[in-house]
């Protein structure tokens, strides 16, 4: 008996420290459980997946085309540009501020909606970056307008514009360059003896004030 | 019985239970990588975006090329027909298509190096350093204005008018050389050393005052 009861306090003692760890463990988890918190904004593409898509879709709209209904206008300017002058019926949306509560919520029903989210700044180039932010979260119902906005007597005036243009053929424009730089070696050199011969008149000048002397 | 074979597996219920706790673990392991949320964070990645920070402007950039600023890489983003017409010294093609490429990686996803995106603007440009950033690769910068800036500013500068403040005339001075650097000639050159030896003759002049000098003396 005696010996039967020391095996069976080694038993419980293990048990109890058993029962301690399990009860240590399942807190932990619901600690760890409760203090997570879901980021608000989560990626939905990866950068590869991105780069494909940008590279192969049509994501810009010109000017004519958005009377389209389906189209909603943002303008991502600050809010004393969007003031002084904007595209009808545009939305104001400043870049910095792109990911804040209101505007994501603005955002996500334009989403839900299934309507096309189009972005203009004062250039392309500064539509480019919220574009390609807001289409890695996952909104890829987005394009840019290809609009060059300015503002000048009052109104804002907006003019198509392209991107990426090549302005000059570089390569051609050097060698043109060598070409009449050669060319016009020689001539030059006679023009310059002439302004050698003002030079001795000038002598002259100078010698009857030696003479008043 | 049963009592007794019972009592057999029981007794090596502890080493069966780590063994099932191992087994989950692993299990944790094997888990599919969320390769969706890679990255910096959408709110991080925002504020970096509206930085201006990352923009070289050409004549800094013409600069690093002149003094041989070992320091960074060039990479064109245009594609290979345009990369082959014409591209800034020492640049190396990797059209945006491919910038994820495992050969291009090893050119971007390193830390020895700064590498310099341009395209024709900076619009194809800002895409790349956008994706890289979001990546995590800090040391990337783009050429503000790309090449069409290149050749506004290094390669055909404007002749400053004059009402313009004497930098203007310093900025092009140095745009102007660099140029040369980079293969523009000018037929202007010629005649810029010919005035030069003009400038000798105004010396003899001064020998001139020299004679004056006595005839005062005299009087």
């Amino acid at each position: 008996m005696l010996i039967l009861n020391k095996v069976n306090m080694k038993e419980l003692e293990k048990t109890r420290r058993i029962s301690i760890a399990a009860v240590l463990f399942i807190l932990v988890i619901i600690i760890a459980l409760l203090s997570y918190k879901r980021p608000k904004h989560v990626y939905a593409l990866n950068t590869q997946h991105t780069l494909e898509k940008i590279t192969t879709d049509n994501y810009f709209v010109t000017l004519d085309e958005i009377q389209n209904p389906n189209y909603v206008l943002i303008d991502i300017r600050d809010q004393f540009d969007y003031e002084k002058g904007h595209l009808e019926g545009a939305v104001n949306i400043y870049t910095p501020e792109l990911l804040s509560e209101i505007n994501s919520d603005v955002l996500n029903e334009l989403k839900e909606n299934n309507k096309t989210i189009v972005l203009y700044g004062n250039n392309p180039t500064e539509a480019n970056s919220p574009f390609l932010l807001l289409y890695q979260l996952g909104y890829t119902n987005i394009k840019i307008l290809l609009i060059n906005s300015i503002y000048s007597q009052n109104k804002l005036i907006t003019k198509n514009t392209t991107i990426e243009k090549s302005v000059a053929d570089i390569n051609a424009f050097i060698k043109e360059s060598k070409k009449n730089a050669s060319k016009s070696l020689k001539p030059k050199q006679e023009v310059k003896k002439p302004l050698k011969k003002i030079t001795p008149i000038k002598k002259k000048k100078k010698m009857p004030v030696e003479g008043g002397c | 019985m049963i009592n007794r074979n019972l009592a057999k597996v029981l007794s090596y219920r502890y080493m069966i239970l780590a063994f099932i706790f191992i087994l989950l673990a692993g299990g944790l392991v094997l888990l599919p990588k969320y390769e969706i949320h890679e990255g910096i964070s959408p709110n991080s990645l925002l504020s970096n975006m509206i930085s201006q920070e990352r923009y070289i402007n050409t004549d800094e950039l013409a600069h690093k090329i002149i003094s041989q600023d070992p320091s960074f890489i060039l990479i064109d983003i245009r594609d290979e027909k345009s990369f082959n017409n014409y591209s800034l010294p020492y640049a190396i093609n990797i059209p945006l298509e491919k910038l994820f490429d495992e050969e291009s990686l090893a050119y971007l996803d390193q830390n020895q190096f700064d590498v310099v995106f341009f395209s024709n603007d900076n619009f194809f440009a800002d895409q790349a350093w956008l994706l890289c950033n979001r990546l995590d690769m800090n040391n990337q910068r783009v050429l503000k204005g790309g090449i069409n800036s290149w050749f506004n500013t290094i390669i055909n500068p404007n002749k400053p008018t004059e009402n313009m403040p004497a930098s203007a005339f310093e900025l092009f001075a140095f745009r102007k050389s660099a140029s040369m650097f980079f293969g523009v000639g000018y037929p202007e050159d010629l005649q810029t050393n010919q005035p030069k030896k003009n400038l000798g003759t105004k010396k003899v002049i001064t020998v001139k005052k020299k004679k004056k000098m006595p005839a005062e003396g005299g009087c």
